[in-house]
C-alpha cells in the first residue's frame, strides 16, 4: 500500500511510536540517510530487507526487528500525523536539528516540540571536554565567563513532586528570578517543584521564555492539575518530547524524559529531593554531560530534603540565593540582578511575632503550637489565620510552615 | 387432645406473641412442626422429645401436630422448645390446662431437660404482654426490665412441672440484683499531648458531631475514640429501653440490666455489610450500628472496609434506622449512632506533614477513594492526628478528666436543646443564620476561606454547625465570633486538599 505524499516526519512519528524502539535504534535509521517513508514501507511491508539499515538492524537486533514488522502494518501513519499538526517534528540528522542536541551522548532521534522552536537553536553550550569525569564539583564551576555571542541560557531546575512550602516557595523565587535575569528555565512539569519553578518563570514580566520538557506526547497532558501550565509554557516558551503523540506517561519514560532535561540546561538546580528521587537521576545525566550542579539546602529533619542534602555532601554547590546561580552562569553583571526584592508584608503585632518564632525550619502543627506557646487552642487559631492572610505562613491540611517574602 | 401455649419469636429487635398449638391424636406416631419454622426450630422435635423423656415424662406414643401460629410470621431459633414441650405434656394429659392458662413459656431445652437461656430476652417478654412470663435460669433481671406480668423461672423441665403441678413453689430468684453501670470506659485524662483531637472528641460529644481521625498508626486515634462514651450523657429512657432490646436480641450481655450508658462498638474492618447493618439467613439479627444505637460506632481503618459495608452505612446516618428486607419480610432496627472513624493519611502512613510522605501521588488518592465522598462529607470534624513528640508526652500537663469535660459536654447539650431541641449537628442549613448568626469578623474569615478554595459550599454549613457548638461549650454566645470559626476550621481539614495537590 502506498502512503504517498507523507513527509519525512510523519514516518519519523510513526516509527518513534513503535514498542521497543529506542533513541540509539532510532537515531540509526535517522542518520542512515535512507529516506525514512522507505524504511517505513520495508517494516510494512513485512518482506526481509537486502540491504541497507534495516539489514543491518535485522542482524543485529532481530528481535526487535521482528516485533517492528508485526506492529507497522497495524499503524495509521496518516492518523498520526494529523495528530502531529501544529507542532515541529525535529529528526536527527536532519537540516533543522537543534545543535545543543546533536552534541549529546544520546540525543533524542526525533523531538516533537510546540511553541516557540527557535529556543532550541539558540540554546547551546561551549563545546567542553567530553565526558568531564566529576564534573560538578565546586571546583569545577566554571568561573565567570565573557560571552560576547547571543546565546540563551538555560538552567535546569528540578525537584520532588511532594514537597514541602518552603521548597515550593524556593522553586517559585528561583525561577521567577532567573527568567527575570534572561535565563530559560528548563523543567519536567511534574507536581511540586517542577512546576513550581516554571509557575514562577512565567510569573516574571517579560522574563525569559520557559522550557519544558515532558514524557508523554504532547496531546497527553500530564499531570492533569497543570493542563493550564502545559499551556502557558508552549504558548510562552516551548514544549518538547521525545514521545508521539497519544504517548501515555510510562514509568522508565521520566529517566529518558530527565536526560533531554539534562542535555537542554547549562546547569542544574535541585531544589528538594528524597533520598530515592527521581530528580537525582537528572542528576547523574547531569554529571554525564559535566553539567554543573547545584542544590538548596534543606532542613536536616525533612524527608524531603535528603537527597539533595546528600548532593551537598556529594560537592555540589549550595545555592543560598539566586545571586549564587547567577555567578555560576558568570551573569552577575545583568542589571536585573541588582533588584532586590522588598519585603511587603505586613510586620506581626507581638503577640503574632512570638507564635512566628514557635515555627522553625519544620513544618508543625497546631497541637505543636499550642503546646509550646501555652496559649487557648482558639486563641492560636484566630493568630495563625491572621498570620497566613498576611503571608507569613503556609497551611497544609493541619501543618503550618513558615514562608518567605517571595512566595510565587 | 389440643394444648394451646403462650410464647413469642423473634423478629428483629422486637418479639412477636406466638401461640404454639399442640394437638395429639390416635395415628401413627410421630411428630411434626408446621407455622413457618426455622431449621433450629423444626430441631425442637428432637430436643423436646429427649427432654421429656430425661425429665421422667412418657412420650406419647401418637401422632403429635405442633402448630406455631400466626403461621405467616417466621419462627426463629430454639425459644420455642419449652413451649412445645409444655403443649406435649398437656396435651397428653400430663398437666392440667389450668395449671399453665396464663402462663407463657420462653427457652431453649437441653437433652437432659435443662432449661437454656435464648437470646432475646427483653424483647421476648415484652411481647407477653401481661401473662407470667416463664423464663430460663440468670434471665429474671432481664425479663422483670420490661414484664407487665409477674416473672418465673426454673433450672429443668421436671422442676417447672413439679411447680406447675403445685407440687413445689416455684424456685426463688436467687440472682443478684442489676448493678447500675458504672463502668465509663478509659478516662479523658489519660490523653497527653492531642490538645486538638481532645477538644475534637469533646466538641463531637457536645455537638453530636460526626468525626474522623486522620493520621499515621500509633498517633492515638483509638485512644481517642475510646474515650468518646464517657463524654456522653446518660441515654434518656426510651433510648435506653430500645438499645436494651437490640442488645437482648444480638445475645449480648446485659450486666447492668437496662443500657444506660452510651455503647461503643468497634468492629473489625472485616465485617461484612450483614454484621455492620444487620440481617442474616436465619435470624435476622441486629447489626453493629444498631447495637451502637445512642452510643458511637467507632470504624478504624476506614478506608479498608468493603465499599459495600461503608455505603451501607448512609441509610442509617441519614434516618437513624436501618430497614433490611428479605424475601420472607423486613423488618426495621433504630440505628441512631455517632460515627467515630479513623484512617492513615496513605498507605505508607508516613504522615500527611508536607514533603515527608513516600506514597505517589496516584497511589494516595486511590487511597483515599476507597472512602467515598458523600460519606466524607458527613463527617463534620475532620482532624489529623499526629505523634506527639516525646518531649509534649511528658512535659504536657495531665488534661482534665472525663468528668469535667462531660459536665461541660452536658450544659453545651442542654443549651442546644433549648434552642431547637436537638443537638447542633442537626441544625437545617436553612436556620443557620438564624441559631448561629456569625460576627463580622467571622464572616469575612468564612469568605476567604470559601474564595480560597477551601472550603465548599456543603463545608461551609457543617463549619457553622461545629462553630455553634464550640460557641456553646463556651456558655453559648448568640453570634459565632471569629474564634469559634477559626477553631472551627482547624477541626475540619480536608484529605484531599487542593492547595497540597497542585503545585
Amino acid at each position: 500500500m502506498s502512503r504517498g505524499g507523507l513527509p519525512q516526519e510523519a514516518y519519523a512519528a510513526a516509527l518513534a511510536g513503535l514498542d521497543q524502539m529506542t533513541p540509539r535504534r532510532l537515531g540509526l535509521m535517522t542518520r542512515s540517510g535512507e529516506p525514512l517513508g522507505r524504511i517505513w514501507e520495508g517494516l510494512a511491508s513485512g518482506r526481509p530487507a537486502r540491504r541497507g539499515i534495516l539489514a543491518r538492524l535485522a542482524a543485529a537486533e532481530p528481535a526487535a526487528l521482528a516485533a517492528w514488522e508485526r506492529e507497522a502494518p497495524t499503524v495509521d501513519v496518516a492518523a498520526l500525523w494529523r495528530r502531529c499538526a501544529g507542532d515541529a517534528v525535529l529528526i536527527l540528522g536532519h537540516p533543522g536539528y537543534p545543535e545543543v542536541l546533536e552534541r549529546d551522548p544520546l540525543p533524542p532521534a526525533v523531538l516533537f516540540a510546540r511553541g516557540e522552536v527557535g529556543l532550541l537553536h539558540e540554546l547551546g553550550r561551549p563545546a567542553e571536554p567530553s565526558g568531564a569525569e566529576g564534573a560538578g564539583r565546586p571546583d569545577e564551576v566554571r568561573p565567570r565567563e565573557r560571552r560576547t555571542d547571543r546565546r540563551r541560557r538555560s538552567v535546569a531546575v528540578v525537584g520532588t513532586r511532594n514537597a514541602t512550602a518552603g521548597g515550593l516557595e524556593a522553586a517559585a523565587a528561583l525561577g521567577r528570578d532567573l527568567a527575570a535575569v534572561g535565563v530559560s528555565v528548563v523543567s519536567g512539569l511534574a507536581k511540586g517543584i517542577d512546576g513550581a519553578a516554571h509557575r514562577g518563570a512565567l510569573a516574571a514580566r517579560g522574563g525569559a521564555p520557559p522550557i519544558g520538557v515532558v514524557a508523554s506526547g504532547l496531546d497527553v497532558v500530564y499531570p492533569r492539575q497543570h493542563a493550564e501550565l502545559w499551556e502557558e509554557v508552549s504558548a510562552r516558551g516551548l514544549l518538547c518530547t521525545e514521545a508521539p503523540p497519544g504517548t501515555r506517561p510510562a514509568a522508565h519514560r521520566f529517566p529518558a524524559r530527565n536526560r533531554i532535561l539534562a542535555a537542554l540546561a547549562e546547569l542544574l538546580v535541585v531544589v528538594e529531593s528524597r533520598r530515592k528521587g527521581g530528580s537525582l537521576l537528572t542528576v547523574t545525566e547531569a554529571e554525564r554531560r559535566g553539567l554543573p550542579i547545584m542544590a538548596v539546602p534543606g532542613s536536616i529533619r525533612s524527608p524531603a530534603s535528603e537527597g539533595s542534602n546528600l548532593l551537598l555532601v556529594d560537592g555540589a554547590t549550595p545555592v543560598l540565593e539566586l545571586l549564587d546561580v547567577v555567578v555560576a552562569l558568570g551573569l552577575e553583571d545583568r542589571p536585573a540582578v541588582r533588584r532586590r526584592r522588598v519585603d511587603r508584608r505586613v510586620p506581626p503585632d507581638p503577640g503574632d511575632r512570638d507564635l512566628l518564632e514557635l515555627l522553625g525550619t519544620d513544618a508543625v502543627t497546631l497541637d505543636t503550637l499550642v503546646l509550646r506557646s501555652g496559649r487557648a487552642i482558639g486563641e492560636v487559631a484566630v493568630a495563625l489565620g491572621r498570620l497566613e492572610a498576611a503571608g507569613w505562613l503556609a497551611r497544609s491540611g493541619a501543618w503550618f510552615e513558615l514562608t518567605g517574602a517571595g512566595r510565587a | 387432645m389440643l394444648a394451646i401455649i403462650s410464647a413469642a419469636t423473634l423478629l428483629g429487635a422486637e418479639g412477636r406473641p406466638v401461640s404454639v398449638e399442640v394437638h395429639v391424636s390416635n395415628g401413627l406416631p410421630a411428630f411434626s412442626v408446621v407455622g413457618l419454622p426455622d431449621e433450629a426450630c423444626r430441631e425442637s422435635r428432637d430436643r423436646v422429645r429427649a427432654a421429656l423423656l430425661s425429665s421422667g415424662q412418657v412420650w406419647p406414643a401418637k401422632r403429635i401436630t405442633v402448630n406455631l401460629a400466626p403461621s405467616g410470621v417466621r419462627k426463629t431459633g430454639s425459644g420455642l422448645d419449652l413451649a412445645m414441650a409444655v403443649g406435649v405434656l398437656v396435651a397428653s394429659e400430663a398437666l392440667e390446662p389450668a395449671s399453665v392458662a396464663a402462663l407463657a413459656f420462653l427457652g431453649e431445652l437441653g437433652l437432659d431437660g435443662s432449661i437454656r437461656r435464648v437470646p432475646g430476652i427483653v424483647p421476648l417478654v415484652d411481647a407477653l404482654g401481661d401473662r407470667v412470663a416463664v423464663v430460663p435460669p440468670g434471665c429474671v433481671g432481664e425479663a422483670r426490665l420490661v414484664a407487665r406480668g409477674a416473672v418465673r423461672h426454673a433450672t429443668s423441665l421436671a422442676e417447672l412441672v413439679r411447680a406447675a403441678r403445685d407440687e413445689v413453689p416455684w424456685p426463688e430468684e436467687d440472682e443478684t440484683p442489676a448493678t447500675p453501670d458504672e463502668d465509663f470506659g478509659p478516662d479523658l485524662a489519660d490523653v497527653r499531648g492531642h490538645v486538638v483531637g481532645r477538644l475534637a472528641v469533646e466538641v463531637a460529644a457536645a455537638g453530636g458531631h460526626h468525626l474522623l481521625l486522620i493520621g499515621p498508626p500509633g498517633a492515638g486515634k483509638t485512644m481517642l475514640a475510646q474515650r468518646m462514651p464517657s463524654l456522653l450523657p446518660p441515654l434518656d429512657r426510651a433510648t435506653a429501653l430500645s438499645a436494651t432490646m437490640i442488645h437482648s436480641a444480638a445475645g449480648l450481655p446485659l450486666p447492668g440490666g437496662l443500657v444506660r450508658r452510651p455503647p461503643l462498638r468497634m468492629p473489625h474492618h472485616t465485617a461484612s455489610l450483614v454484621a455492620m447493618v444487620g440481617g442474616g439467613t436465619a435470624t435476622m439479627r441486629p447489626g453493629e450500628v444498631s447495637i451502637a444505637h445512642g452510643g458511637v460506632l467507632f470504624l478504624d481503618e476506614l478506608g479498608e472496609f468493603q465499599p459495600a459495608v461503608l455505603d451501607g452505612l448512609r441509610q442509617p446516618l441519614e434516618e437513624g434506622v436501618v430497614r433490611v428486607t428479605r424475601a420472607r419480610g423486613s423488618v426495621e432496627f433504630p440505628s441512631r449512632f455517632q460515627l467515630v472513624a479513623a484512617m492513615n493519611p496513605c498507605p505508607c502512613g508516613a504522615a500527611s506533614k508536607p514533603g515527608a510522605c513516600q506514597c505517589g501521588d496516584a497511589l494516595r488518592t486511590r487511597y483515599l477513594r476507597r472512602v467515598s465522598g458523600p460519606l466524607l462529607d458527613r463527617f463534620d470534624l475532620r482532624l489529623e492526628v499526629g505523634r506527639p513528640e516525646v518531649d509534649e508526652l511528658l512535659g504536657a500537663p495531665e488534661g482534665e478528666s472525663s468528668a469535667v469535660v462531660a459536665a461541660r459536654v452536658d450544659a453545651a447539650r442542654r443549651l442546644a436543646a433549648e434552642r431547637h431541641g436537638d443537638t447542633n449537628s442537626a441544625i437545617p442549613g436553612h436556620r443557620l443564620d438564624e441559631l448561629a448568626p456569625l460576627s463580622k469578623a467571622a464572616r469575612a474569615l468564612l469568605r476567604r476561606e470559601v474564595e480560597t478554595d477551601r472550603l465548599s459550599g456543603r463545608g461551609l454549613h457543617r463549619v457553622r454547625r461545629v462553630a455553634r457548638t464550640l460557641a456553646d461549650l463556651r456558655g453559648g454566645p448568640d453570634e459565632i465570633d471569629e474564634e469559634s470559626i477559626s477553631t472551627a476550621l482547624h477541626l475540619r481539614i480536608d484529605p484531599f486538599d487542593p492547595a497540597r495537590r497542585a503545585a
